[in-house]
């Protein structure tokens, strides 16, 4: 489904991905892991055609997707309805009066009509259990009710594939747990999804499968989330954790404690 | 789970005529590389104090402005051009490409004139403007900004003022990389026509003059619990290098020229 | 509307520099009284709104896009005197950092786009705004604001255009800078305006203030009830204006008639008809041909249709708002 063979992208001046192959299949949950600045959010914009790779390919359902195909408006229109992202920011992501609005704005533009339109929206309301938001703005929601309004108006598109920057960031502990069992729901329905995140306790939750970038801007290991996450020196390497990192096993409860070394 | 989110969506678009948003993607990309090539791996190699090159930059474009003697223009090219020349590739590349446009510009606007038998205006005008946007260019490049603001202090510009003048040019990074994002948010979810682009125009524009206004009072807040009471300093020492004598000399030159070229 | 460098001559810029200084003074000052000496780094962050405002592109009919200036926009969201601040820091970045805009024409284009165009468009929306006590009055301020403050601005920059030639020649009688007279800059600088850049002005002001009205109203400024006396003092400045019409060689603009728009404009752009309220508005010259009145002094006579043609807008105002009154009046009782 998504295809990308050594792709590299650098911004002025600087690296932010080196020779980057991947593939995923239609219905996988993968993790996109790194330290900050690893190239996680490049490839995502990559993979979401806001820019193109300076080399190498990227091929989306079997076609590959360039700047020059992505200028012909109608087949750029089909290929972000097939793919969702939600920002990390979701503050950039809201631009309409009311949450409503903000919902409808993607379905009334594939032209349905509105009664298509309200059946929709509703959907989407429940199913992110935000119904009572209908008519507030966007702007004055909080952190994790504006994460849910992002999301609520990207899946209003139903896309194939669902992308995610950095979902948990900002979230309340019971929110980062209601957005796990959410994201497990929509892979479970058939949908694609592609987190990336710095959360080592819940992305085994969220994916079967973990990318892990180096501060090299490459791939350093693609495997497993569950092993990944035992291969404590590999994740030291990449500076994504620090000695004092370890797992508990049993993997099922997580806890809080001070080390006092 | 609704229905139709567990069905692959059968939908072929319609096409629209929604240009601004590209376009103005393009523009924000293009203000947010400029800024940020000038704020990473400059050297100012040519150890030139900023506040000479400000003053400078000013004499030679009011010169250039006041001369009627063509001489002195091709002068004044030439001794840009050397500067130019000692310049990297991709910045000659940007400045060459800028003052060329607006000169180009300046051309198209005064070829009528040329017609009714002024053939003064037409290269005088254009090739004084290509020489002034070349040399604010020039000074541009080859400075870092925050060194220009603080480099006015020199011209008795009140400290707070210069103080304005560097959160602007900050928040017009993060505003900007904000705006973009919205964009970006709009792009990827206009997939089919759009009936009211100006209602998507104006919530991007309009959450950003919210957003502004609210990061204004965060950042006032966060000003104060450091200490901030509305006094600002801007600190700039002043050491005289040979390389400020060098530049002085050869300004001093051309102002020489341009006396000679202008009383004769 | 940024007027590059040697268009016009140093002493132009020089004087209408100068004449920015009271202006900025009185902005800071009475910015200062709005807004306390520790807040005022908030003006930096309005000068990047302001900065970022031309940099997006509005859709216009056919799928072309334009440009904003944003004047009026800032005065309505932020008051006229901290519009003018922004306006000129933002010009100040363009010019001296970006390049865009003169370095010596600095003073010039903050005269235009952040004295002129700011305090003309707040003007009038306020105008209409105390006398027509509606959400309707409201908006018909902001239309009117909007297109009056950039389409005066543009008048403004095309007078300085235009005056060029009449002063500055060199021996042999050439100009040394803008070389067209007024009789050429005006029409040049206005048909585009009035046709395209006014229109792209009115629609973004209307939305933005519209979307931010509906989200978050306690963000925009609120001005005390504005004295009628700077208002109609501002009309006195233009009238007094109106003679530099007189400095223009050949026909004045006035005197274009709606045939001679028509060919123009079908001849620059693809707009083939003669607009609406071109065809009206500028009719009232046919009431005093040639802005001359037998047995007076051209200058007088200038001054006189001036006169007159504001002292119609102002009735023009007036029976609107009565007119408004009457209904509410009705509705009420």
């Amino acid at each position: 489904m998504i295809e990308l063979t050594n792709v590299s992208y650098a911004y002025a001046g600087i690296d932010a991905l080196k020779d980057v192959s991947l593939r995923i299949e239609k219905g996988e949950a993968v993790a996109l892991m790194g330290a900050n600045g690893s190239g996680k959010s490049t490839l995502l914009k990559i993979i979401n055609g806001i820019v193109s790779p300076d080399s190498g390919a990227y091929r989306f359902n079997n076609e590959e997707i360039t700047p020059k195909k992505l200028k012909d408006t109608k087949f750029a229109k089909l290929f972000h309805q097939k793919i969702g992202f939600v920002f990390q920011n979701s503050d950039t992501q809201l631009f309409c009066t009311n949450v409503y609005d903000e919902i409808a704005f993607g379905p009334r533009q594939m032209g349905m009509d509105e009664a298509d339109v309200e059946q929709r929206v509703n959907d989407c309301l429940s199913l992110l259990n935000i119904q009572d938001f209908k008519s507030r703005q966007p702007y004055h929601l909080s952190g994790g009710e504006k994460r849910k309004v992002a999301i609520a108006s990207v899946l209003a598109l139903n896309p194939e594939v669902l992308v995610l920057d950095e979902p948990m960031n900002g979230l309340d502990p019971r929110t980062q747990r209601w957005l796990v069992e959410f994201l497990i729901m929509l892979n479970k329905a058939g949908k694609t999804i592609l987190t990336s995140t710095h959360n080592l306790e819940l992305v085994q939750e969220i994916s079967q499968r973990a990318v892990l970038f180096g501060e090299d801007h490459s791939i350093a290991a693609d495997m497993a989330t569950t092993k990944l996450l035992t291969e404590t020196d590999l994740l030291k390497k990449v500076n994504l954790v620090d000695e004092y990192y370890h797992r508990h096993d049993g993997d099922q409860h997580v806890h809080f404690h001070l080390h006092n070394y | 789970m609704p229905e139709w989110l567990l069905k692959d969506e059968s939908y072929i678009p319609e096409s629209d005529k929604d240009t601004f948003i590209n376009k103005s993607i393009l523009s924000l990309l293009g203000l947010l590389a400029r800024i940020r090539t000038q704020g990473c791996d400059k050297t100012d190699k040519y150890f030139v104090h900023a506040a000479l090159k400000v003053a400078f930059t000013f004499l030679l474009i009011l010169l250039l402005s006041i001369s009627r003697n063509f001489t002195f223009i091709v002068i004044s090219m030439v001794y840009l051009l050397v500067i130019l020349s000692l310049m990297r590739g991709k910045e000659i590349l940007h400045i060459l490409k800028v003052s060329s446009a607006m000169a180009l510009f300046t051309f198209i606007v005064l070829l009528p004139s040329a017609f009714w038998g002024n053939g003064y205006s037409i290269v005088t005008i254009t090739s004084k403007v290509l020489a002034t946007i070349i040399a604010v260019n020039i000074l541009s490049h080859s400075a870092k900004w925050n060194s220009i603001t603080s480099a006015l202090k020199v011209f008795h510009v009140p400290d707070i003022f210069i103080f304005v003048l560097d959160i602007t040019i900050k928040y017009i990074a993060m505003l900007g990389e904000f705006s973009l994002y919205m964009l970006y948010a709009l792009k990827l979810r206009s997939v089919g026509k759009n009936h009211n682009k100006y209602a998507a125009l104006s919530g991007i524009a309009g959450t950003l003059f919210i957003k502004s206004k609210e990061m204004a009072e965060e950042m006032h807040a966060a000003m104060e619990c450091r200490g901030f009471t509305g006094e600002y300093s801007v600190h700039n020492r002043f050491k005289f290098t040979a390389a400020d004598f060098i530049y002085i000399l050869i300004n001093a030159g051309l102002l020489t020229i341009f006396v000679y070229l202008e009383r004769i | 509307m940024h007027i590059p460098d040697n268009y016009l001559s140093p002493a132009t810029c020089a004087v209408i520099g100068a004449a920015m200084v009271p202006v900025w003074a009185a902005a800071v000052k009475k910015v200062k009284e709005e807004i306390p000496r520790e807040k005022m780094p908030l003006l930096g962050v309005g000068a990047s709104f302001s900065f970022l405002m031309m940099m997006f592109n509005v859709p216009l009919p056919g799928g072309t896009t334009g440009h904003a200036v944003g004047g009026t926009l800032l005065a309505i969201l932020m008051g006229p005197y901290a519009a003018c601040i922004s306006v000129t820091v933002a010009l100040l970045i363009q010019a001296l950092l970006f390049g865009d805009g003169g370095i010596l024409a600095f003073g010039a284009n903050c005269f235009n786009m952040a004295f002129i165009l700011p305090f003309l468009g707040y003007g009038i929306y306020k105008f209409m705004k105390d006398r027509v006590q509606s959400e309707r009055g409201e908006y018909t301020g902001i239309v009117l604001g909007s297109y009056f403050g950039i389409n005066i601005a543009a008048l403004a920059a095309a007078i300085e255009f235009g005056i060029q030639p009449l002063l500055f020649t060199n021996a042999a009688g050439q100009p040394l800078y803008c070389p067209y007279p007024l009789s050429v800059s005006i029409p040049a600088m206005t048909i585009p305006h009035l046709l395209v850049a006014g229109i792209v002005e009115v629609i973004f002001t209307v939305t933005i203030v519209g979307f931010i009205k509906k989200v978050s109203p306690g963000t925009i400024y609120q001005g005390a009830k504005q004295k009628t006396k700077a208002i109609y003092g501002l009309l006195l400045a233009l009238i007094c204006l109106t003679p530099l019409g007189l400095l223009a060689s050949g026909t004045a603009w006035g005197e274009w008639g709606a045939d001679e728009i028509h060919e123009v404009v079908s001849g620059s752009t693809p707009l083939g008809y003669t607009p609406e309220g071109m065809r009206h508005g500028f009719s009232f010259g046919a009431v005093m041909p040639d802005y001359s009145i037998n047995g007076l002094p051209e200058a007088a006579g200038y001054i006189l249709s001036a006169v007159a043609g504001v002292a119609i807008m102002i009735i023009l105002f007036k029976i609107i708002s009565a007119l408004k009154k009457n209904t509410s009046g009705k509705i009420t009782g």
